[in-house]
């Protein structure tokens, strides 16, 4: 029996032992630029919806690019819920070393910590703009069987009867939200709104079993919905059609002028020293302008359209004013 | 679990072990503060249930359940627990909390070597050859093993001197 | 006949040497890494997601497959051995896995542990191949309303299976719900019982919960001066099931299937909902149910068929509507991704070839699962003679690294210590703390879909009866918590149910 134990302790003692192998010297030293990113050490990629959504899809396409860019492991984390706000407090509360950086969309990350009913601990500074990706415009879509044909249809039937019809969001003060309001404050078409503050993939699938009327959605999330004919888009929120759903008018010809959308880019916590920074922009924005990544974006009905860290940061202090102004319409009366 | 129908005979039916009556307490303070801070956080809101719906029910369960459980000890005590003891509770914990408040001052090898060397040869009483061996492996080898070969940084002292050295 | 001769090109595909090759390597570093803390099947298959990116789409995503298999398999090794699971899905084993650890079972826990997961991801990776479409849809009937009257079943289920002590189980329950509540409220965004602490806006994390109240409160109860040592070492003749531990597990291997078959199905539901029910279905409807939590093969062999059932089966919505229904699902879309396949319908219409070579490779890694696992049962097990004080610092060893490897920060290790005191305080009140861990896990998607749903009905609670489907549910849930309380009518005699 005795022998048997040291055999066995023996045996736990030269696993660890074993494993020890592979590495030299301590790497204790404390972060430097230069050294970032340290071989080895993986970069999280935080993504506050869940896994399948747009903004989840464009990561993991970035992320082989970013590996190779940046030389190390780069592992994509979802962490969703409230729509995007945990996963916002997550990469806001992480140490500003870039080792975690996140995707960031708007409106989400600007209007949250707007709202004081939201307890958000972050604010526009606590984010350092790393590069925008894609502006993905808010579509509205209902069942393939539904009766209404055209946009006019649908919100002229919403304004008869207000909250006849459930919509789906991606969570409260979202894009969706904000397009439902804007709808709602456009025409007089009333709609309920269902918050599926886990992201998109949530709301397409209540919306693919029938659980809700309207989809409300971007453009990317109803792509291939409508090639296998399990949606019909009415009308796009922009000025433009369009290039992955060609047949589908805008609200403006339609006789509504109203836009909305997702701006999605890549930011980490504020305080990031400006070397890393420098680093982490130029591999985000080989990653997004990559001919692959691109198409592959395309093929999935997101248009890139990039921004610098800079100018992502003052595009964001500009939708920051604009949807200041719109808040009061999706929030909460007591 | 077994005990509570053996010991369902009259004459101890007087008393209910103090541990039960604590615990029945802090449930109740517990469900009634929970109670109190949801109804703050709105239970319903313009916009369709609100945050403290969910939890103002559950604080409702929280007290209502440990109401009926008092009402049941009192007609039918269960017997007291075999209890615990102390002396292991006290030094696993404290060593624990050591550990933890140690980690981010002296690295992970350090305080985790001074750890399992406590547990070892203090605690468990095994020879300092075996001690020193396990508590090494534990510590300074699960460290790199972590560091190196799975990509899990382990914390490093934040004392430079301590940090030059490789800790 | 059309399918079965696209199934056997794909296992023509697959079963290359060099991918035969890949499949064993990767079965092997996920078991690996599986038994590693701080690196559960998530992290563990990004972790060697690189080591596949170079491979041909056939073989890397086989390679996925098999880490992905392997780490979950890991992961109940270290929840049968050490009390200490490694994620969500195999957190329920611990009851009974460790139990019988300390009785000298735990070969065959593991053995039969090997042997459900194989049976649980067969069967559904059969159910993919046969039926895919139809099922598919049939996880789109349920909605947030039906989701919830899912979850509904599923307490019930554990508050009723407590028998007399159902105060104790649904207080139990309720505290469960109450911790998984901690953090920014999912749906409107206000943080709820943070006590100003920023580290609990992200809510308590679940490993370290499960760590403390299952792991260190077992240790903290152990009594220093007791006879017995902490587990009973297995000598070689029990490293295998007895024909009697093989006739018990039988059923619950097949409920534990049809568990983890039908809620994987289900887009949003996650491996660990499936385990726990299951283990919940194993209290209610098993023969021996009253030996659950005492160390019964039930309670290990249809938790561990159930989430493999369920990882297999999720494939399914991935496969067919293009949703991935769970994070690790979530990891090997991003695989499919890079090689160019969007997964969806159009998977098997545009790249039929690469579709069913990926189907057969589920099978194979299934299979390799269990050639690699049973004869390796011996060396895992091998770990409990060590003596108890080196196992019990080896355990808070492989605790700490657990729970700090969760966020990288001591303060889970704090959160493991202070569950780890709850956890010894629920166990000497006679609290069961099953419930606990399983309203856990279910909380947040309840509370979610509840509020979903009030949202569809705007604010009308009748819509969990109005719709068929819920109302069923709904009235399985109340029928499950009655039928203890009918018997309690019968005559005392009768009542004094040996387990209350």
């Amino acid at each position: 029996m005795k022998t048997r134990s040291r055999i066995g302790t023996a045996l736990a003692a030269a696993t660890l032992i074993a494993l020890t192998g592979c590495g030299a010297n301590a790497g204790a030293k404390t972060a430097s630029a230069d050294d970032f990113p340290k071989k080895g050490k993986s970069i999280d990629l935080v993504v506050a919806f869940s896994s399948g959504g747009a903004v989840d899809t464009a990561a993991r396409l970035m992320q082989p690019i970013l590996e190779k860019e940046l030389g190390t492991n780069v592992e994509v984390i979802n962490k969703p819920g409230a729509g995007g706000q945990i996963g916002y407090t997550q990469l806001t509360s992480a140490k500003p070393d870039g080792y975690t950086i996140g995707a960031t969309g708007s409106p989400s990350v600007v209007v949250s910590p707007l709202d004081p009913a939201r307890g958000a601990k972050y604010t526009r500074d606590t984010f350092q703009p790393l590069g925008r990706q894609v502006i993905d415009p808010t579509v509205i879509a209902v069942q393939p069987d539904s009766p209404y044909k055209t946009l006019k249809d649908l919100l002229d039937a919403a304004k008869a009867n207000p909250k006849s019809m459930t919509a789906s969001t991606t969570g409260l003060q979202t894009g969706e939200h904000f397009a439902l309001a804007q709808i709602q404050e456009g025409t007089g078409a009333e709609f309920a709104p269902v918050h599926f503050s886990e992201g998109a993939s949530q709301a397409t699938t209540a919306f693919l079993g029938k659980h809700v009327d309207i989809l409300v959605a971007n453009v990317s999330d109803v792509t291939d919905l409508t090639k296998q004919g399990k949606a019909r888009v009415l009308g796009v929120m922009t000025s433009e059609r369009a290039p992955s759903l060609p047949e589908v008018p805008t609200f403006k010809e339609s006789g509504y002028d109203l836009e909305a959308g997702t701006a999605r880019g890549y930011s980490a916590p504020a305080g990031l020293p400006e070397a890393v920074t420098k680093k982490l922009e130029a591999a985000i924005q080989k990653a997004i302008e990559d001919p692959t990544v691109k198409e592959k974006m395309s093929a999935l009905g997101l248009q890139t359209s990039y921004l610098s860290g800079d100018d992502y940061k003052q595009f964001w202090a500009g939708q920051e004013e604009d949807f200041k102004k719109v808040l009061p319409l999706v929030q909460k009366k007591d | 679990m077994t005990t509570e129908s053996l010991m369902t005979k009259p004459e101890s039916a007087a008393r209910v072990a103090p541990s039960v009556l604590t615990g029945i307490g802090a449930f109740t303070a517990v469900g009634l503060y929970v109670l109190v801070s949801s109804a703050s956080l709105g239970l319903w809101t313009s916009l369709g249930p609100g945050p403290g719906l969910f939890p103002f029910a559950m604080g409702g369960v929280l007290v209502s359940m440990s109401a009926l459980w008092l009402v049941q000890e009192l007609r039918r005590p269960s017997a007291a627990a075999e209890g615990i003891d102390r002396g292991v509770v006290i030094s696993v914990v404290v060593s624990l909390v050591v550990l933890a408040l140690l980690m981010d001052l002296l690295g992970f090898q350090l305080s985790m070597f001074l750890f399992l060397l406590y547990h070892l040869k203090l605690r468990g009483q095994r020879t300092w050859l075996s001690s020193l061996i396990i508590a090494l492996a534990g510590s300074v080898g699960a460290f790199y093993a972590f560091n190196y070969g799975l990509n899990v940084a382990l914390p490093v002292s934040a004392f430079t001197p301590l940090n030059l050295i490789g800790f | 006949m059309d399918t079965l001769n696209e199934l056997l090109g794909g296992f023509a595909a697959a079963m290359t040497w060099q991918n035969l090759i890949f499949a064993f390597l990767g079965c092997l570093l996920g078991t690996i890494i599986g038994v590693l803390p701080g690196v559960g099947p998530v992290a563990g298959v990004a972790l060697l997601i690189p080591l596949t990116l170079n491979l041909d789409p056939t073989g890397s995503i086989i390679m996925l497959c098999a880490i992905f298999y392997g780490t979950q398999y890991g992961g109940t090794i270290t929840s049968v051995l050490l009390n200490t699971p490694g994620e969500a899905s195999s957190a329920i084993t611990t009851i009974d896995g460790y139990a019988m650890t300390k009785l000298g079972r735990a070969g065959a826990a593991l053995t039969l542990a090997a042997v459900g997961s194989f049976v649980g991801g067969t069967v559904a990776t059969i159910g993919l191949v046969a039926a895919a479409k139809p099922l598919g849809e049939l996880g789109l009937l349920v909605g947030p309303p039906e989701f919830f009257a899912l979850m509904v079943v599923g307490i019930s289920l554990l508050v009723a299976l407590a028998g007399k002590s159902m105060v104790k189980a649904l207080i139990s329950g309720a505290l469960g719900l109450l911790i998984s509540m901690v953090g920014i409220d999912p749906v409107a965004g206000a943080p709820r019982f943070t006590f100003g602490m920023d580290r609990l806006l992200d809510g308590v994390s679940f490993v370290a919960v499960i760590v403390g109240v299952f792991g260190l409160s077992e240790i903290l109860s152990y009594r220093k001066n007791s006879k017995t040592p902490l587990v009973h070492a297995p000598g070689m003749r029990s490293l295998l099931p007895s024909r009697t531990e093989w006739r018990r597990s039988a059923p619950a291997m097949a409920r534990g299937t049809g568990v983890g078959f039908g809620l994987g199905l289900i887009p949003g539901m996650t491996g660990s909902v499936s385990s726990l029910l299951s283990y919940a279905a194993e209290k209610k409807f098993s023969r021996f149910r009253n030996e659950l939590g005492k160390g019964a093969v039930e309670g290990v062999a249809g938790p561990e068929t159930a989430n493999n059932a369920h990882a297999n089966a999720a494939l399914i919505p991935l496969f067919t509507l293009g949703i991935p229904a769970s994070p690790t699902i979530a990891v090997l879309m991003g695989a499919f991704l890079q090689q160019g396949l969007t997964p969806g319908p159009a998977l098997f219409t545009e790249h039929s070839d690469i579709a069913w070579a990926i189907i057969a490779s589920l099978f194979i890694g299934n299979v390799l699962l269990l050639l690699l696992n049973v004869p390796l049962v011996g060396l895992w097990t091998s770990i409990l003679r060590v003596p108890t004080p080196i196992l019990t610092a080896l355990i808070l060893l492989f605790m700490v690294i657990g729970a700090y490897t969760i966020n990288f920060d001591v303060f889970d290790v704090f959160v493991m210590i202070g569950f780890g005191l709850l956890g010894l305080a629920l166990r000497n009140l006679d609290i069961p703390l099953a419930p606990m861990v399983l309203t856990l896990v279910l909380g947040p998607l309840m509370e979610r879909s509840l509020r979903e749903s009030l949202e569809i009905s705007q604010g009308d609670f009748s819509i969990f009866t109005s719709r068929p489907i819920s109302a069923v549910l709904i009235g399985l849930g109340v029928l499950i918590i009655c039928s203890p309380l009918l018997k309690v009518r019968k005559p005392k005699a009768l009542t004094e149910d040996p387990e209350a």
